[in-house]
């Protein structure tokens, strides 16, 4: 079994992950945007006490952020 | 009668169904309260391994080129995921790692079918321990890959440092970090024993649902029949639900492998 030649495949050896990987890797981006800059927001907001803004913020930039990297890495 | 509760020779049936149903009995030794280092759930696990590595052995001890039954199925097994998913997504290079993937394969597939086997109907990966060791498996395999074939500092760069202008890189390397180092895993283990603990649940509760509705009123018993018709529906359901996720699994796990040997993202 192992040494049967593989099939031929004619594109790119290296792409971006198909179907479910793409798909998942967007989520992640997403979700691990707002939480690492939530989180980052939150302790921000322990430390000057404002009031949760900070929080507000930091979840934004996390989501722009993961927005700017779905477009770069999976937008094309 | 209203209000009259009909009593039924039938056992009391816990309801609901929860966490603790999760939890058997020791079986070696039998019904011991302090050890519990063998239960059903580690006997499936051994059954598993020991069905897996005789199918394989066995449907491949005397290849024929004209391949009967086991062998075939063993061929196609093998076949599917060599071609279909680690050639697909890895190139030629990847075929070294398609024995480790077709195992995880039949690994997975067979425990998550302990779900659906009538008089078994629980599968090993509905504890989060089994799903979190394949994980990491899968955690240590695409970073040591991407280690070996960039070097440290080549492959970190890769992975963290997305192409783009300096001045916003300081908030997309945590996103990079957070999405490539931490989720992967987490998500990878929690996607599979989530899968597996619901679908578990779920039968759990039409199964006893069913009962404990009988129990309640007997004028109840055509929902109960349909509780129980809807366990058999949802079997199937759960059926399509083991192959999937044993598919998902292996798919993630060679995704990630494949953006770890990537060139330039």
């Amino acid at each position: 079994m192992a040494g049967d030649p593989p099939p031929e495949r004619s594109d790119d050896p290296f792409r971006e992950p198909p179907g479910a990987g793409q798909g998942w890797t967007a989520l992640s981006y997403l979700i691990g945007g707002i939480a690492v800059w939530g989180l980052i927001g939150w302790l921000v907001d322990r430390w000057l006490d404002t009031g949760g803004i900070a929080i507000g913020v930091g979840a934004l930039i996390g989501a722009a952020g993961g927005i700017y990297l779905v477009i770069q890495r999976l937008g094309q | 009668m209203s209000g009259q509760v009909i009593a039924l020779p039938l056992a009391d049936v816990p309801f609901p169904p929860g966490v603790e149903d999760f939890y058997l009995p020791s079986l070696i030794p039998w019904g011991a309260h302090e050890s519990y280092w063998f239960t059903k759930i580690t006997a499936l696990v051994w059954v598993t391994t020991a069905i897996l590595i005789l199918f394989f052995v066995l449907s491949y001890r005397n290849p024929k080129m004209v391949p009967r039954k086991a062998q075939w199925l063993a061929e196609s097994t093998y076949g599917f995921v060599r071609n279909n998913i680690v050639v697909d997504m890895l190139g030629h290079t990847g075929v070294r790692f398609a024995p480790y993937l077709t195992t995880l394969f039949c690994f997975i597939f067979l425990n998550n079918l302990w779900g659906i086997v009538p008089g078994v109907q629980l599968s090993p990966n509905s504890h989060i321990a089994f799903p979190t060791v394949l994980a990491l498996i899968s955690y240590v395999l695409f970073n040591w890959i991407g280690i070996k074939k960039f070097g440290f500092a080549r492959y970190f760069k890769n992975a963290l440092v997305p192409p783009a202008p300096l001045f916003i890189l300081p908030i997309l390397i945590p996103i990079e970090f957070v999405s490539t180092f931490l989720f992967r895993p987490f998500t990878l283990a929690l996607r599979l024993f989530a899968n597996m603990f619901a679908g578990h649940l779920i039968l759990l509760v039409f199964t006893l649902g069913g009962f404990a509705m009988l129990n309640a009123n007997l004028w109840l018993a055509p929902v109960s029949v349909l509780s129980w018709l809807m366990t058999i529906a949802l079997t199937f359901l759960e059926a399509l639900i083991v192959v999937l996720q044993a598919y998902v699994f292996v798919v993630l796990t060679t995704s990630y492998m494949q953006g770890a040997l990537a060139e330039e993202h």
